[in-house]
């Protein structure tokens, strides 16, 4: 299969000029069509921007009727919508998305690739960002936005409390901005295990891809709560399923337990790649490798799994037994040890090494001060009685700011400053950088610091006015504080601004960084390197500086652009030894479309047009159909398996392309949500008071085991095809794969007639509603399971798939697999279990 | 069966820097939903104090994740020793990362000592 398909060049101008023919982006109308990783990248962070902009206004608001006690600036019906939204701004469209664009910017630069692994996946993420955040940030102009706090607490959500479309905004938007959120966890664990350049051992990647794993990683486990959390709430809202409601058989505590199992991990989804912004520049800065690569990486590692350990430390009011909250208690107090660690890791880099004080090495400063007393506040919280002594006032918002403001702005801005010069080519203006940093940084404790009294002696957060005579001093200054917090962050954006026009030409790699981003070039072209250079070492510029003059040349891998596919190497996660080209899509305005298809549904959910929604479901689904048909051996992908000589393999022509890694983190996604559900599931059955058990199930079993081993059936025959491919065997692959999506349609049948006749009550009780939950959930993934397998079939017929390109059945195949796992797991839960342990109340 | 089938069980497999979390993190879980199902199911009276069957349930389930996590970070140790380069750095983290988790086991299971289950 590795032949060479046409000469290639080494003259670095003719190179540069037939790589931006294959990579380059299109100009007008067809700019929305771009794929690319770094414009993405930029997209996202200028949109996070504008919202961190917005949310930054709603934050002026705040303080506005706060300043003095009987202030009637706002209505408090406004005030509260305003709270909301602050909340709700800068958690899901200012902090993790302006994140994920950096990372989504940096990191295949930082890997010596090319790009990520799903460029269309990137750019769907982008359009459902934008389009969710619009939706959801439309609310407020509409006065339509919901005003329940940023948490959305049930009952006071529920439609009893608030009837009209606030929560429903909420709701619906979220959700959608998290389809975001998920592609980028799934696509960024992937591209780092999987295109590193050539050598890069994991042991050797960069600490800042670490950080992104193990964000990427928090993402795919921990957003799913919260989605069916806001799946539940949205149904209860909508038709009257009452997960909920006390008095048929729900309970709001539900609604918490699924909202921070999210909410906690989140906080350090944001903490880590600020965190890893530091790991990055430190060392630059101070002059030497970083001391302790391991321990960071043990540190990070530690975090993210403790981080699931904690989502009771925000419930501590609610009335859990003592046992359990000392659980929750001291595995928040073990997180502070990783965080320690990477303390002490920083501060003994900066004391073996020779520190320069430039500007973005400030706002480390500021972020190291600022982020320990919001950890040790955190601690102080951690402790159930001073919990219960300061819950909901305004000693957590400071605590909150602290580690938020601290843990992830002020490393934001020293990354900005830091790859300004890479993004413009220009640099700052250090006399107005800094400025802006004091300033932020004495308005930030000006206004956060004070809030700390103004909590202790007893001020409750999310009140509109006050009692002058307790809190007036501390709030006034508070306000102070914040406009003068203000004044610093818009002279940061000034600068930024000013810096296009007026700022010095940058010279390569100004600040004498080790990590390969700084081997592209300034701004960077369009495919980050003409040739994939080998990297063994943790420092590669230090170590060899001339390879942005090899990587110009196309010394290295991948030096070819005649085929006009875009290419970068895949390599084995552990060692980096390379294994397969994988050729990447070009330009589509598929994910456009696909966007625009799913913000047609979350409108017409959000005004109950569910016709419309439903066509709306059917187009999307239709546009990423037609994505997925645009792969591996079509004539718009990759036709001609030829590559460049002692290049390894085109990855649609083997077994193991990253297509099959996405698939598998995007099922870990899939089943942190299905465990939620069954989490939900067994909670509402061992506490909610009324749940009613009946004594035998109204499901019909023998139906649902026959609907099971069709499927079973189907799974299995697909193993067996996909075996027979492992061995390049393809006789007969068409037509079984069009038996097994027969072996499909039988048990759609069987749960749609269940769903028919059964005599289930879901608006009545909450145990008939999760019923029919889990079923939709084994209906959809069964029924796209035979779709899957008929367009494989279709593809065979086509000969876009065989013995020749053998990968797709085999993604396929998980699918299946997962398929069959949470029905038969389904059908133990809801059906036999209950009758096992016989009906109770 | 070949070896390499089971590759990811051999101490230089980078499995082995999130296998010790992932013990910690189902411990946590049998530990919560335990201690919930044993309260709902059959809770002892509030003026048992901390001496009763769950908390020795949940005691002696601590020990004995303890112990395992315990064991996996000197075997760990142990390979790390006969190793260089990238098997080094992973038996090496790997084994810290079972102390870890090992030490968070007993950290966070310590309240079953002195509270009352289920009140």
């Amino acid at each position: 299969m590795s032949e060479t398909a046409s000469s290639q060049t080494h003259d670095p101008q003719a190179l540069h000029e037939g790589m931006t023919k294959v990579w380059g982006n299109p100009r007008g109308i067809r700019a929305l069509s771009v794929v690319n990783h770094s414009t993405l990248g930029l997209r996202f962070m200028a949109t996070g921007l504008a919202f961190f902009l917005f949310g930054g206004l709603l934050a002026m608001l705040i303080r506005a009727q706060l300043a003095l006690p009987g202030e009637g600036f706002m209505a408090p019906e406004i005030y509260n919508q305003v709270v909301t939204m602050h909340g709700t701004v800068m958690m899901f469209l200012f902090a993790i998305p302006i994140l994920e664009g950096l990372a989504i910017y940096l990191l295949p630069k930082m890997l010596g690739a090319r790009d990520l692994v799903c460029p269309r996946l990137t750019a769907l993420g982008y359009w459902c960002y934008l389009f969710g955040g619009l939706i959801l940030a439309s609310s407020l102009v509409l006065e339509m936005a919901p005003a329940n706090g940023w948490f959305m607490y049930t009952p006071l959500s529920s439609s009893q409390y608030s009837p009209g479309l606030g929560s429903d905004f909420w709701l619906l938007g979220i959700t959608f901005v998290e389809i975001s959120a998920l592609s980028a966890g799934v696509e960024l664990t992937v591209s780092i295990l999987r295109t590193r350049t050539r050598g890069m051992a994991l042991h050797k990647m960069p600490l800042f891809a670490w950080y992104i794993l193990a964000m990427a990683m928090m993402i795919v486990i921990g957003f799913p709560p919260l989605i069916l959390g806001s799946i539940l709430l949205e149904l209860e809202r909508a038709v009257g399923m009452p997960f909920f409601i006390v008095e048929s058989g729900g309970d709001p505590i539900l609604w918490q337990h699924l909202f921070w199992l999210f909410g906690h991990p989140e906080v350090y989804i944001i903490f880590l790649p600020g965190a890893g912004i530091v790991s990055t520049l430190l060392p630059v800065f101070a002059g030497r490798p970083i001391i302790g690569y391991g321990w960071v990486v043990a540190a990070v590692l530690t975090t993210a799994f403790i981080s699931f350990g904690l989502w009771v430390h925000h419930m501590f009011t609610v009335g859990i037994p003592q046992l359990a909250e000392f659980f929750f208690s001291a595995a928040s107090m073990v997180v502070a040890i990783p965080t320690g660690i990477q303390f002490f890791v920083w501060l003994a880099t900066l004391w073996l090494g020779r520190p320069v004080l430039k500007l973005p090495m400030l706002w480390i400063l500021g972020f190291l001060v600022i982020f320990v007393c919001g950890g040790l506040t955190g601690v102080m919280l951690a402790l159930v009685p001073f919990d219960w002594q300061v819950h909901d006032t305004h000693f957590v918002v400071a605590h909150m700011h602290y580690v938020l403001v601290g843990g992830m702005f002020f490393p934001l801005v020293a990354g900005a400053y830091y790859w300004l010069p890479l993004v413009s080519g220009r640099m700052s203006s250090e006399r107005l950088g800094r400025w802006g940093f004091w300033l932020t940084f004495i308005g930030f404790n000006l206004t956060f610091l004070i809030m700390h009294w103004t909590g202790l002696v007893g001020m409750p957060r999310r009140v509109y006015a006050y009692d002058g005579a307790m809190w007036g001093f501390y709030n006034v200054i508070s306000s102070l504080g914040g406009f003068v917090l203000s004044a610093g962050i818009a002279m940061v954006l000034l600068d930024l601004v000013l810096h296009f026009r007026f700022g010095k030409p940058a010279p390569h790699n100004p600040w004498q960084a080790d990590t390969l981003e700084w081997a592209v070039s300034m701004p960077p072209n369009p495919y980050n390197f003409a040739s994939q250079p080998p990297v063994e070492t943790r420092h590669p510029l230090w170590n060899t500086p001339e390879l942005p003059r090899t990587i110009a040349e196309g010394q290295h891998d991948l030096a070819m652009y005649s085929h006009g596919r875009r290419e970068t190497l895949g390599t084995d996660p552990l060692t980096g030894k390379a294994r397969e080209t994988i050729h990447l899509p070009g330009n589509s305005f598929l994910p456009l479309f696909a966007a625009l298809a799913l913000a047609v549904v979350c409108l017409s959910l959000l005004v109950k047009w569910y016709p419309l929604a439903a066509l709306g479901a059917v187009v999307a689904i239709g546009f990423l159909l037609r994505w997925s048909w645009i792969n591996g051996a079509h004539p718009k992908a990759a036709p001609d398996a030829r590559v460049q000589a002692g290049a390894p393999p085109l990855h649609s022509r083997t077994m193991d392309g990253p297509g099959l890694w996405c698939m598998g983190i995007a099922m870990l996604a899939n089943g942190a949500l299905f465990l939620s559900l069954l989490f939900g599931w067994f909670y509402l059955w061992t506490v909610s008071p009324a749940w009613r058990m009946p004594d035998t199930s109204p499901l019909p079993w023998v139906w649902l085991l026959v609907g099971g081993a069709a499927l079973t059936v189907g799974m299995l025959w697909l193993e067996r095809m996909v075996s027979r491919l492992r061995n390049e065997k393809d006789a007969g692959l068409a037509s079984g794969l069009f038996i097994i999506s027969l072996l499909g349609a039988v048990q759609v049948a069987v749960l749609i007639a269940t769903l028919w006749l059964a005599p289930l009550s879901p608006t009545e009780t909450a145990h008939d509603a999760v019923l029919v939950v889990a079923l939709l959930y084994v209906l959809i993934h069964g029924s796209l399971a035979p779709v899957l397998s008929l367009l494989q079939g279709l593809r065979v017929r086509y000969g876009y798939v065989g013995a020749h390109a053998p990968y797709e059945p085999a993604i396929v195949a998980w699918f299946w697999r997962y398929t069959v796992g949470t029905y038969w797991l389904v059908f133990i839960a809801v059906v036999l279990m209950p009758g096992l342990m016989g009906g109770s109340s | 069966m070949s070896a390499s089938r089971y590759a990811f069980i051999h101490p230089y497999h980078p499995l082995h820097l999130v296998i010790g979390l992932i013990i910690w993190s189902k411990w946590f879980v049998i530990m919560y939903g335990g201690l919930s199902v044993a309260c709902s199911v059959a809770p002892p009276r509030p003026d048992q104090g901390a001496l009763t069957l769950i908390n020795l349930g949940l005691g002696v389930l601590t020990l004995i994740f303890a112990a395992l996590l315990a064991w996996l970070a000197w075997a760990c140790a142990q390979s790390a020793r006969q190793a260089e380069g990238r098997p080094r750095f992973f038996a090496l983290v790997g084994s810290g990362l079972y102390v870890a988790s090992m030490g968070a086991t007993l950290f966070v299971g310590v309240p079953v000592v002195g509270f009352p289950p289920c009140i």
